[in-house]
């Protein structure tokens, strides 16, 4: 009997140390992602200069004690750009995946228990959307409605939707299937609230999942549109607009590029960090 | 087979006319049309003008008409023309499908190029020192954005090595050697983004066959490892992977438009970028549209290849 005592212990520790380095990399990644985001936050203590702050006489410096990130063309401080950026992409990219989690949920929940008819158009709809390049989807959308921040965020949000709506059809129908949902039947709940009050719950250690992985979309998504003019306008600043405006003097000045491309890649990992992590968790099945 | 490719084409024609239709609708769906952009802010045009310009473009009409017409003489070729230069729209997109067309074709063999040799190797050697390097490699590859990835080539290749050039385009017919020099940097831009996926695919997919018994039976027989993984198991591989690599070809479409932004390459993505900013609908429409069609004809065909190679495949999907 000790010895079966002693195989399980081993087996626990062995299985919480195969555990432990995910569990740590979530901590460790999502640790980081909130100092990314309360220093973009608390920007205005962090730094000195007004992101907008013009003084041709410093322009193009490099990076210094006084300019952590050196300075553009005009003399703004980088760095309180970077910060002051960050704001505008990472609330861009918040907003984007809010929207696109109502449009996936909804999508979702409808297709997997709606009528059959409902499940096909709402799929081939997907199909349809799936079917044009994500970029392209959102320039379409972008030339009708026209380029804004708010319209940025929309627009991000319905590129991020099919594929959250596929995904939340998957959970569902696989959750449909579990006794609770039988027991609930039995009780004579109604179809909608057996999906408001039993099913949905169980979908949030999914969603959490999307929610990292849209994220990340969105602030790839949002980079690439201000990359190309077609994002964030000036005067207001966001991590792509500030790679855009860099990108015209890569031979004068790589920092200009480098700090704004490091934010996005950085917070992008560390997004798929938390997603990878919360996906082997042990309260995520996935 | 038959009516698996009967079922197929119908499916991928249903998606042409969806696709076309949305794009079409959407950019219908807001007020603000090219004419009153392009006339409604300078000074002296009346009304009458404004009136006659978007009767000429057929703006006036339901969209539903527009569309039909629109579709009726796309059938034909004729794709409408721009509402500012004027020219065919069909003209422009011919000027710029070469480039795109040679970029999307260099990126995905490069993808393939890079994916496939790692893969076989890893399939072999599961767990040793070349499948645990690739895959941290391409684990931060994978989270790297294309275009990023490409500024920051650019810098270290271009601007401080000078091994090549940082932007621009020369047709291959005027120089071949120059061209593909222009090419390598955004070509190698696109497969670092394409080529951990099918990477990733791939050697989940060979992995998965060396546990059949028909490899143990190889190996059964006295074959080394390498047949069994090349002959046995990446013939076994090659379906999926197939289809893997139709979704690369569209995924290297949509990565294309911002890399040629980027490397300042004349192809369809910058042509539907300009599009926008002058919110020249025909431009954009038929650009995506064509995208689009080039994509779901490449799924189809990847298709029908692979219910050809694996009659599997085909009773798969009739029966689903």
């Amino acid at each position: 009997m000790s010895d079966a005592v002693v195989t399980t212990a081993a087996a626990e520790e062995r299985r919480l140390s195969v555990r432990l380095p995910r569990r740590t990399g979530a901590i460790v990644a999502g640790s980081l992602l909130a100092v990314i985001v309360l220093a973009c936050i608390f920007a205005p203590l962090l730094t000195s200069y007004a992101p907008n702050a013009i003084d041709p006489s410093i322009a193009f410096q490099s990076p210094s004690w006084a300019h952590l990130f050196g300075t553009d063309e005009l003399g703004r401080d980088l760095f309180s750009r970077v910060l002051y950026g960050g704001r505008i992409t990472l609330g861009a990219a918040v907003g984007a995946t809010a929207l696109s989690l109502v449009l996936g949920v909804a999508w979702g929940f409808g297709a997997a228990l709606g009528v059959p008819l409902m499940d096909e158009v709402l799929m081939r709809t997907a199909d349809v959307a799936m079917a044009i390049p994500q970029i392209l989807f959102g320039l379409v959308f972008i030339a009708a409605f026209g380029t804004d921040l708010v319209n940025l965020i929309v627009v991000v949000g319905i590129c991020l939707s099919p594929t959250s709506g596929r995904l939340v059809r998957s959970v569902v129908l696989a959750e449909r299937e579990a006794d609770y949902v039988r027991a609930a039947v039995a009780f004579g709940a109604t179809r909608w609230s057996i999906a408001a009050k039993e099913i949905f719950p169980n979908t949030t250690a999914h969603l959490g999942v999307l929610a990292a992985i849209n994220m990340a979309n969105a602030v790839l998504l949002e980079a690439s549109f201000s990359f190309v003019g077609l994002g964030v306008q000036p005067p207001r600043a966001s991590w792509g607009t500030i790679l855009q405006q860099g990108y015209l003097y890569i031979y004068q000045a790589f920092y200009y590029v480098l700090f704004p491309a490091l934010a996005i890649v950085v917070t992008m990992l560390l997004l798929n960090i938390v997603a990878r992590s919360l996906q082997s968790a042990p309260g995520g099945r996935g | 087979m038959l009516r698996f490719a009967v079922r197929r084409v119908a499916t991928s024609i249903f998606l042409l006319v969806a696709t076309s239709a949305l794009v079409f609708f959407v950019l219908r769906l807001l007020p603000g049309d090219p004419v009153i952009t392009n006339l409604g802010a300078t000074p002296g045009v009346s009304p009458q003008t404004i009136a006659r310009l978007r009767h000429e473009a057929g703006l006036d009409r339901p969209i539903l008409t527009q569309y039909l017409k629109w579709m009726a003489a796309a059938l034909h070729g004729d794709l409408g023309k721009s509402y500012f230069s004027q020219y065919p729209v069909s003209d422009l997109i011919r000027s710029r499908f070469a480039a795109t067309a040679e970029l999307a074709f260099l990126g995905v063999s490069l993808s393939a190029v890079f994916a496939i040799p790692g893969a076989l190797w890893a399939a072999r050697h599961p767990k040793g020192v070349v499948d645990t390097s690739l895959d941290a490699f391409w684990t931060v590859t994978l989270s790297l954005p294309a275009f990023i990835a490409g500024i920051f080539l650019t810098y270290f290749l271009a601007v401080k090595a000078g091994l090549l050039p940082t932007r621009g385009y020369v047709p291959f017919v005027d120089d071949p050697v120059d061209n593909l020099k222009h090419f390598v940097l955004p070509a190698f831009t696109l497969a670092l983004a394409g080529a951990p996926l099918l990477y990733r695919f791939l050697r989940a997919s060979l992995l998965e066959q060396m546990s059949e018994s028909y490899v143990r039976t190889a190996r059964g027989k006295g074959l080394t490892e390498r047949p069994v993984v090349i002959r046995h198991a990446f013939r076994n591989s090659l379906g999926p992977f197939l289809t893997m690599l139709g979704l690369i070809v569209g995924y290297t479409l949509g990565g294309s438009v911002i890399i040629e932004y980027v490397f300042g390459i004349p192809g369809l993505g910058s042509l539907a970028i300009e599009s926008v900013l002058k919110r020249d609908y025909n431009i954009l429409q038929s650009v995506v549209i064509l995208v689009s069609a080039i994509f779901i004809l490449t799924s189809l065909v990847v298709d029908i290849v692979y219910a050809a190679l694996d009659p599997r495949h085909r009773l798969q999907r009739s029966s689903s």
